[in-house]
């Protein structure tokens, strides 16, 4: 059985393309085989921060345009076997991705034994979005702590309720969930920022993970390693514990507080 | 003999032939009933762009008019058009009451189907203007239901999100959900939100002064009965977050807790 994911968010910047690399890692980390798709044709991130941008030869693009085959376009990633890139092309716009172009390459994945294929959207709710999400099965709707990112989010899950094909077909939308990122506990509890349970109200789908701000999901993008590799740090394990709720587990959420100051900060301040 | 029967009635028909065909028809909304500011806003369309308009034949679609217009003002509107220049071919978007006053009037009705779905509604004119408005806020009566029994109101389960929009044609709305900021929930009748109400919200769109907007959480940014908006900047503190409803006296936007 596979399913497709999208992963979006209306707005740009908040870490889409960070969430498709890490979750599809995770994925495929588990064992299950995942593909990533950038369907942000004309920018071409995914391959940057998967670390595989040196190897792309053929792209979404040629295939959807039958001048490569899949085969030929999908990049095995260095860390997991089961897991393969599919770029986006630099040198196209969106209007080169048609919908039955699109179709026909999920179908060929799931063909070929893809337990889940992520698609990571660009950002507005153009052609290249709407597309993204047209196929999926469930949605990871990626969203920043403050007010235009939930804004945004709230107009794709309008969008994912409505102009998908589940929703054509009268199926209803599928599973949505919310994945906060760059969540900063501190400037929570300061009032600066809003909280997991304001974004959850206004929004009112479940969450599926909060990602901590840390500097290493910049260092890790730089260096082309998905930061769900970095166990060491809070936002890999963040993401670590939104794929495990992805697949059905139960974790609790964690990093939702401030660290406590120690003994010694608290006497000397920080 | 049905060759022969058949014969007499093509003999008939030759002089005439029944065309359907699509034309492109201007439309005239009336938005004051003052026939020479009418006369004066059309003369400058007419002047404007003579080759389009002069002897053009227009819709006059009067439903932006609130209350109703009596037959002497429509007479006197028609003709302000025909000063102007443009030749009214007939009354749109009629609702029933429109319908009455194309027969009496001898135009056609285009676009006919607001009375479709007006049937079952069938306030009178006077129930609107007359609104019984309680002092306090206490909810009104029930709008009264008419003889084919009541309209059922369009039912939205789940939430209007930004940038959606929900129409009630001719209906109350019923929102079980969240209307999102950006959202918007119209209804030709009242409105009920049962959940937050953070967008938008017009009842009454089509001039009723009686509806009204019913929501279990208020932090809308802009409410509206009849054409009578208010824009919220700021939430008034005694509302923001609490369950209330919102209704038009003497014309001006009330708000009340529950």
């Amino acid at each position: 059985m596979s399913e497709t994911l999208v992963i979006t968010s209306g707005k740009g910047g908040v870490g889409k393309t960070t969430t498709s690399a890490s979750l599809a890692s995770g994925l495929a980390q588990r064992g299950h085989k995942t593909a990533v798709i950038d369907f942000d044709v004309g920018l071409r991130n995914l391959d940057l921060i998967m670390g595989c941008e040196r190897r792309v030869v053929y792209d979404f693009v040629n295939v959807i345009q039958n001048e490569a085959t899949l085969k030929q376009a999908l990049i095995r990633d260095k860390r997991h076997d089961n897991l393969s890139v599919l770029a986006a092309s630099q040198t196209r716009d969106k209007d080169a991705l048609t919908q039955e172009g699109v179709g026909r390459v999920l179908d060929e994945l799931k063909q070929d034994g893809f337990d889940y294929i992520v698609c990571d959207s660009p950002a507005g709710i153009e052609k290249g979005a709407h597309l993204a999400m047209y196929f999926s099965d469930r949605a990871v709707v990626v969203v920043n702590p403050e007010v235009s990112s939930v804004r945004d989010s709230d107009r794709i899950l309008g969008l994912l309720s409505s102009k998908t094909r589940r929703a054509e077909q009268g199926e209803g939308p599928g599973p949505q969930h919310l994945l906060l990122t760059r969540y900063n506990p501190a400037r929570v509890e300061a009032g600066e920022m809003m909280s997991v349970g304001d974004v959850e109200e206004i929004l009112g789908i479940p969450v599926l993970g909060v990602i901590p701000e840390s500097e290493q999901v910049l260092a890790a993008s730089n260096s082309g390693v998905p930061v769900i590799h970095d166990a060491g740090s809070i936002a890999g394990q963040a993401y670590g514990d939104a794929v495990a709720r992805l697949v059905g587990e139960d974790v609790p959420m964690r990093f939702l507080e401030a660290p406590k100051k120690g003994f010694f900060k608290r006497m000397f301040g920080t | 003999m049905s060759g022969s029967a058949a014969e007499c009635r093509t003999e008939i028909l030759e002089a005439a032939d029944l065309r359907f065909g699509q034309v492109g028809i201007a439309s005239v909304r009336v938005r004051s009933s003052d026939p020479a500011a009418l006369k004066a806003a059309l003369e400058v369309r007419v002047r404007e762009a003579p080759q389009l308009f002069v002897r053009a034949p227009v819709v006059v679609d009067l439903s932006f008019l609130s209350p109703h217009p009596d037959d002497e003002a429509v007479h006197a509107m028609l003709a302000a058009v025909r000063a102007a220049g443009m030749l009214p071919v007939g009354l749109a978007y009629g609702d029933s009451e429109t319908d009455a006053l194309s027969l009496r009037l001898g135009l056609p009705l285009i676009a006919k189907f607001r009375a479709a779905y007006e049937r079952a509604e069938r306030t009178s004119p006077s129930d609107a203007e007359s609104i019984a408005v309680p002092e306090t806020g206490a909810p009104a009566a029930p709008a009264p239901a008419g003889a084919d029994g009541p309209k059922v109101a369009l039912q939205q389960h789940g939430s209007v999100r930004t940038g959606q929009q929900v129409y009630a044609r001719g209906a109350d709305l019923v929102v079980v959900g969240a209307v999102a900021n950006g959202a918007e929930a119209l209804a030709d009748g009242n409105i009920h939100v049962y959940g937050a109400l953070r967008g938008r919200a017009f009842a009454g769109a089509l001039g009723d002064k009686s509806t009204r907007i019913f929501c279990s959480e208020f932090r809308a940014e802009i409410v509206s009965i009849a054409g009578h908006y208010r824009v919220f900047e700021e939430l008034p503190e005694e509302f923001a977050g609490r369950a209330v409803q919102i209704w038009l006296e003497h014309d001006k936007l009330r708000i009340a807790g529950f």
